[in-house]
């Protein structure tokens, strides 16, 4: 068997698009026509996506090779086949969208440049290629699918009560297409702070300070119970002539559905588990990406293999539900898409067996629960004795942490359960809620420094 | 194909009676302590957590589900993401009744039960710990 490497980035280049040098940002922002961004808001004004994390994510590098906001044609093709324009795999429209009222006012028009402000500071450059118009209920439909046109994984159809696909229907009907560029990097606040490692970094801080060779990549939006802690030590057995050298946690970070656990606490939970040496700090490490979670399943786990490539991950772990909520899809519908792939969505064969496909590899994994007759966390496909497994469930976790029950360290660390306490006693409540999501989009994840940009 | 057979089971399971658990800490295990109910608790997670399983006939279940937005039926058939005002209401009726069968009570109870459950969304007491 060969050695696995780190692979390349998705796309072969590394996207980077953010200026340091502060005489050349204010140059190339001098000029360009104000707007401050605004958050996606439901039905009933709370915030549950901000377009800003999006800018964030393409301009590091963690969405490569997407570098702005989708042409029409981009997000046709994303729609029918997961694919860019270029041919390279992308599952999710990055679009920048646009009110009737403040596009008229922008009275923008193709080769415009906009200066995005946040927070009242300049935050990034958009160079404007295109403004089309888009139904947005009919883009969140068609980016999650429906059990007609996608028989192999969607079992109902999608609805206000998926958060994903209330972010794409709560869309402005306008979108502005056209690349970003950060000109006023983000400072971010603690606890972010010491877990930003964007990819170019992150690769370097693998190949140099942590020295793997192989690091399989956990996706997170969740504080970590025992289940998920042995999930990542039995994957991480995979590799090539050895166990995977590193595990690199991955926390994705933005407006949550409500019941999930706060940001901060999902982070401090993760380090809790290298930090008191469940696994060892030298053999796993806590990193978030920017994303306001569309909960998409496979089409989710397509982004994920990216944005882990792009951070030098050479395999991924997929569990049952990935990135899931609710019953729209198969429980096992990204199993499926890593392994048959998923003709509907575009794919004859499993995503990195294609053209112009990722590099990283999938490892599938079944479930984990408590065998009372082994007397341990058994692995679904070891353990024989199946009807006496007591399941690990997240739901049956929240409600017991809900009701001030400390769990017993056999389902999870205690540390882990003191971040969430932490957290809890901050924001009087041990779960997103309105008020955090109100609290995160007001305060977001970065602080900006001021600057003043020369009038044209 | 493998997944094929998960995708089996997981139907078998959506068609099940569904549950909720009621977990006991110490205060909770006194005061059924003695009575008949003792001889049903469940002993989960190799004996560290006490628990009473409350079982529900499928139209109470939607009743329920139907009355909480974020109540949801997990992969063991479990209702969960109840409010807390709604678990401490059933062990009430548990422990009055000395019986696991009172879930038409707590569907009385629905009314008063759900305007609890608003206060909750805005602040729920953090435990005390070390």
């Amino acid at each position: 068997m060969p050695k696995f490497k780190m692979p390349p980035p998705h796309g072969g280049r590394l996207v980077e698009r953010v200026v340091e040098k502060r005489d050349v940002a204010e140059k190339m922002a001098a000029g360009a026509i104000e707007y401050e961004l605004k958050p996606t808001t439901d039905p009933k004004g709370v915030p549950i996506r901000h377009v800003y994390r999006e800018i964030i994510s393409v301009c590091y590098g963690f969405f490569s090779p997407v570098e702005g906001s989708m042409t029409s044609g981009d997000l046709e093709r994303v729609l029918k086949e997961r694919r860019l324009e270029n041919e390279w795999v992308f599952p999710y429209p990055i679009l920048f969208d646009i009110s009737d009222e403040d596009l008229k006012a922008l009275n923008v028009s193709e080769g415009d440049r906009l200066l995005l402000k946040l927070k009242g500071q300049p935050f990034a450059i958009m160079d404007v290629e295109e403004i089309y118009k888009i139904d947005p209920k009919d883009v969140a439909t068609r980016t999650f699918g429906t059990p007609e046109n996608n028989p192999e994984v969607v079992r109902q159809p999608f609805d206000e009560k998926h958060p994903g696909w209330m972010i794409y229907r709560c869309m402005h009907p306008n979108v502005i297409a056209g690349k970003w560029t950060i000109i006023n990097p983000p400072k971010f606040r603690e606890p972010y702070d010491r877990f930003w490692f964007p990819p170019r970094k992150c690769r370097e801080v693998i190949k140099n300070e942590k020295k793997w060779r192989t690091v399989i990549a956990h996706q997170t939006r969740n504080v970590p119970h025992t289940g998920h802690e042995m999930l990542m030590k039995c994957a991480a057995y995979t590799g090539d002539i050895e166990p995977c050298h590193g595990i690199l946690v991955n926390a994705i970070i933005g407006a949550k559905r409500k019941g999930d656990y706060p940001n901060e606490a999902i982070l401090e939970g993760h380090e809790a588990v290298n930090k008191y040496g469940y696994i060892k700090p030298s053999r796993h490490m806590v990193t978030f990406t920017l994303w306001d979670m569309r909960y998409g399943n496979p089409i989710e786990s397509l982004l994920h293999g990216i944005i882990r490539q792009n951070m030098g991950c050479t395999h991924h772990m997929f569990g049952r539900d990935h990135a899931a909520v609710g019953e729209y899809y198969d429980k096992f519908a990204t199993q499926i898409l890593w392994s048959e792939g998923i003709p509907s969505f575009g794919f004859e064969a499993p995503p990195n067996e294609v053209d112009y496909g990722l590099k990283i590899i999938p490892q599938n994994m079944a479930e984990f629960w408590y065998c009372p007759i082994c007397g341990e966390i058994a692995y679904s496909e070891n353990c024989g004795h199946t009807d006496a497994k007591q399941k690990f469930s997240g739901s049956f976790l929240r409600g017991m942490v809900a009701e001030g029950v400390m769990p017993p360290k056999v389902v999870m660390r205690p540390e882990v359960y003191r971040a969430i306490v932490k957290w809890w006693k901050v924001f009087n409540y041990p779960f997103v809620n309105n008020k955090y999501l109100e609290y995160i989009n007001k305060e977001l994840e970065i602080d900006l420094e001021p600057m003043e940009i020369p009038k044209a | 194909m493998i997944w094929s057979r998960w995708r089996f089971l997981r139907r078998e399971v959506v068609e099940m009676v569904h549950y909720i658990g009621i977990i006991l800490d110490d205060k909770r295990y006194e005061q059924i302590k003695g009575t008949p109910l003792e001889e049903k608790i469940q002993y989960i997670f190799g004996g560290t957590l006490r628990m009473l399983v409350v079982e529900v006939p499928e139209d109470k279940s939607q009743q329920i589900l139907k009355a909480f937005d974020r109540a949801r039926i997990d992969s063991r058939g479990f209702i969960e993401d109840l409010p807390v005002a709604f678990k401490r209401a059933l062990f009430e009726e548990i422990a009055k009744a000395k019986s696991l069968d009172v879930i038409d009570k707590i569907l009385e109870r629905l009314p008063e039960i759900q305007e609890l459950a608003k206060k909750e969304e805005e602040y729920i007491p953090p435990p005390e710990i070390e």
